[in-house]
């Protein structure tokens, strides 16, 4: 009862003018980063983080965590209608999404991910309620061993994901774990591959890489029969989800907000590899998993859930121990700071009016999102209607501006044109360079839980079969394995696990 | 006509030196580090607090890289005129040269002011059998190796503040490199290294939860907020001492006058009330020191941590 009557304290708080005003900012700045290519929730939060100085504290946090959960909404869009992920999370989208567009699908598409976003996002403000200080304890639990077992996890899941045959999807992890190895040494600190440059010792930029290998090499490969493309001309009937895209993407939706909060307890990539995994258990459970890759909507509304499922639980370790788990939430712990509001255990005591309207204004600041994302869906799809010689170039201009804007580093532009090229030789050879991304991604941090784990147990391998979460996440995936290996046993077993080349 | 119009300039330059009216355009001030770090509202706050003594603006620009030193690279390579200043902690300019490969030495700036000072601490669970520094440099010495310390990162201020002061204690302690204060945090909460070693603000608030106790600062004083952990002075050797700070800096070159100029403006800032208070509330002491005692402090450190990082292996 307690619990309600603050929550309903919290929805005062967030529902002053003021506060809705800076939260209705917020999500529409984090939607336009997530937009942008290059841009991204971090970037967003850091170009306003000065401004919010001047604020109260509520205000400010608010004004963040929308920037946050609104990037979360619009990274999808340039990955359905152009292939070029706005955000990391959305590279995913890319897949089914673009495939969606391109068969003059894109509205639904939009839509259901707007929703999808919706749903994910709200639900896991009501569990970052309800299982706050749980959840935090559980996070505490995963340790570098456990963050090593689950990436490690995530990458071998991906060899299943990928759409092309599993030794060719194995080189391209095992390359992308190669890459990843660029910069310093995450113990000795010695320095690999950066020929004295200050720039790769920091490791090579994901932003560089993502749109040179997704966005650039689309361009290249668009480029070689350009004449046949046509610009699609969405019909305005089409714009929303249909009775079947409903069925096919209600059960997506509700794993991807399950799959995104639990691995919201993952530090650093939770939001990228929630979909990730999404996608491949949307996959799984399909009755129709050759449509995969050829424009399944739950492909595109799984993934797209999960990413923002995962901002709710992002919160948790911030507001509950006051220890950001991923970088933006590190943006929003100096805000707090600077007004002097310590996140921790005492932040519920000394100081339940940024607490709950927080809370508070997650939820409304998601129904923002919605209202503002769905009418949009069909200005944006028009989009499309631009031809691919004028829609091509204006791509890559504001990818090149993305890159630029995140470290104003020369190199970055050099690793997109690199990249882009390297992506346009891997496509042409059916090489799939989603698992390759991942890799570089996952590559750093999994070398770092990995050489952690074994600092901590003097060069014992025993720690990655030790303490509880290694030991569920073990028994969880040997669960899946078994169920999986009987159902097949059983002649459950499908052949279509969709190792067909693409088209 | 070129020539009349260089020696007109000449003259006119020399009548009226350009630091005359000092200054006479806003100054950007470097942070290398992304916006919302430690540093970076320190900075923000004194050119707020400063601006009114200068009488010009003071811009905040941040220019992460390479652990800081791809900002003071920046600096060092600007013009000498007092219109390019950089913000820093004392990584950049004492620690991380010995294991980055930088393009800068303790010659190419100049320190202006220091204007903060913040101990290190090492914290352990509560069930660690030791509730002093004392008892835990006797734990240490019986166990060499077997105990685990997260820090703020490999080659970071903390790691060698924390190696430099085992050493000299003659213990050892196996160091795990974390990105950063709340990242050690967490997994020393989680049971997953056995100490805590970072700045006491993220800390603070599970002390006084009673799921850490601080043992031991890697400054020389006390720290009368944390009762149960001891200094360097008490351990009897307070030379060892590396701590936080954070100091403004100028390229070489810069006029005297200029230097004079910005020390006494920054001086006049770094006394106001509400950054007295800010330095408070993040558990930082205002610590104001001029050129000279600066510069020197960060020679010795300099040579302290270098010799560090060789022990460890880690020098390039």
């Amino acid at each position: 009862m307690q619990t309600l009557q603050f929550l309903w304290d919290g929805f005062v708080i967030a529902a002053q003018p003021a506060n809705l005003l800076y939260c209705f900012l917020g999500v529409l700045w984090g939607t336009v980063v997530g937009i942008l290519p290059g841009l991204g929730p971090m970037a967003g939060m850091t170009l306003l983080l000065p401004l919010t100085f001047k604020l109260d504290p509520a205000a400010a946090i608010i004004m963040l965590a929308g920037i946050f959960y609104g990037a979360m909404y619009g990274g999808s869009l340039t990955s359905i209608l152009v292939r070029i992920p706005g955000e990391a999370a959305s590279v995913i989208t890319c897949i089914d999404g673009y495939e969606m567009a391109r068969q003059g699908r894109a509205g639904p598409a939009l839509a259901i991910a707007a929703i999808g976003s919706w749903i994910g996002g709200v639900l896991s403000v009501v569990g970052l309620m309800l299982f706050a200080p749980p959840m935090a304890d559980a996070m505490l639990k995963v340790g570098p061993p456990a963050e090593f077992v689950l990436m490690l996890m995530a990458l071998v899941v991906m060899s299943f994901v990928s759409s092309t045959a599993p030794s060719k999807t194995i080189a391209m992890i095992l390359l992308g774990l190669a890459v990843a190895t660029i910069g310093m040494d995450p113990i000795t600190g010695f320095a690999r591959y950066t020929y004295g440059n200050l720039r790769l010792a920091e490791g090579l930029s994901f932003v560089s890489i993502a749109l040179g290998l997704f966005g650039v090499s689309e361009i290249l490969l668009n480029l070689e029969n350009v004449a046949d493309i046509k610009a699609i001309r969405p019909s305005f009937r089409s714009l929303w989800p249909s009775r079947k895209d409903w069925k096919e993407s209600t059960p997506a939706i509700g794993r991807g907000t399950l799959i995104g909060f639990i691995f919201g307890l993952v530090p650093g990539v939770s939001h990228i590899i929630s979909t990730f995994v999404s996608y491949v258990v949307e996959r799984k459970l399909s009755k129709h998993p050759e449509r995969f890759g050829k424009g399944a909507i739950a492909g595109v509304a799984g993934p797209e859930t999960a990413n923002n499922a995962t901002t709710g639980s992002a919160m948790i370790p911030l507001l509950v121990l006051g220890i950001p788990a991923i970088p933006a939430t590190a943006v929003l712990l100096s805000a707090l700071l600077i007004h002097g509001v310590q996140p921790g255990p005492q932040l519920l005591i000394d100081h339940p009016a940024v607490f709950w309207g927080l809370i508070a204004s997650m939820v409304i600041g998601n129904v923002m999102l919605l209202i503002l994302n769905l009418p949009l869906v069909s200005v944006f799809v028009n989009i499309l209607r631009v031809p691919y010689p004028y829609l091509a170039p204006a791509i890559l201009l504001i990818s090149v501006i993305g890159v630029y804007s995140v470290n104003a580093s020369p190199l970055d532009l050099w690793l997109l044109t690199a990249c882009g090229v390297i992506g346009y030789v891997l496509r042409k050879f059916d090489f799939d360079v989603a698992p390759l991304l991942l890799a570089i991604v996952l590559g750093d941090r999994i070398e770092m839980a990995f050489r952690r784990s074994l600092t901590i147990s003097d060069g014992s391998y025993a720690i990655f079969l030790e303490g509880p979460a290694v030991k569920v996440l073990l028994g969880g995936a040997v669960f899946f394995a078994v169920v999986l290996g009987l159902a097949r046993l059983l002649g459950y077993g499908r052949d279509s696990n969709g190792f067909e080349k693409p088209a | 006509m070129k020539k009349v119009f260089l020696a007109m300039t000449m003259v006119l330059a020399m009548v009226h030196p350009v630091w005359a009216a000092y200054p006479e355009k806003p100054i950007e001030v470097i942070v290398p580090s992304p916006p919302g770090g430690g540093t970076d509202i320190a900075i923000r706050l004194l050119a707020e607090v400063t601006e009114p003594f200068l009488k010009q603006k003071l811009v905040v620009v941040n220019k992460p890289g390479g652990g800081g030193t791809l900002g003071v690279s920046l600096l060092t390579q600007a013009k000498p005129d007092g219109y390019t200043l950089a913000g820093v902690w004392n990584s950049p300019l004492t620690a991380s040269p010995h294991t980055l490969q930088v393009a800068f030495t303790p010659d190419d700036y100049q320190p202006i002011l220091q204007i903060s000072s913040a101990a290190y601490v090492l914290c352990a669970a509560p069930d660690f059998p030791a509730n002093n520094a004392r008892e835990l440099i006797e734990e240490l010495k019986k166990n060499p190796g077997k105990y685990t310390y997260g820090n703020d990162g490999v080659g970071g201020t903390m790691q060698l503040a924390g190696e430099r002061i085992f050493k000299a204690l003659g213990v050892k302690v196996r160091p795990v490199p974390f990105g950063g204060a709340g990242e050690t945090a967490k997994n020393f909460l989680g049971g997953h290294v056995t100490f805590y070693g970072g700045s006491v603000p993220p800390i603070m608030p599970h002390i006084k939860a009673g799921k850490a106790k601080a043992l031991l600062l890697t400054s020389a004083a006390d720290n009368a907020a944390l009762p149960t952990a001891s200094g360097l002075k008490a351990l009897g050797i307070p030379q060892e001492e590396t701590v936080l700070w954070r100091t403004i800096i100028a390229p070489k070159g810069v006029p005297a006058e200029v230097l004079k100029t910005l020390e006494a403006a920054f001086r006049q800032g770094a006394s106001q009330p509400r950054f007295k208070e800010f330095l408070k509330e993040q558990g930082e002491e205002l610590v104001i020191a001029g050129p000279a005692e600066v510069n020197q402090l960060i020679r010795e450190e300099y040579k302290a941590l270098g010799e560090v990082a060789k022990d460890i292996g880690l020098k390039k």
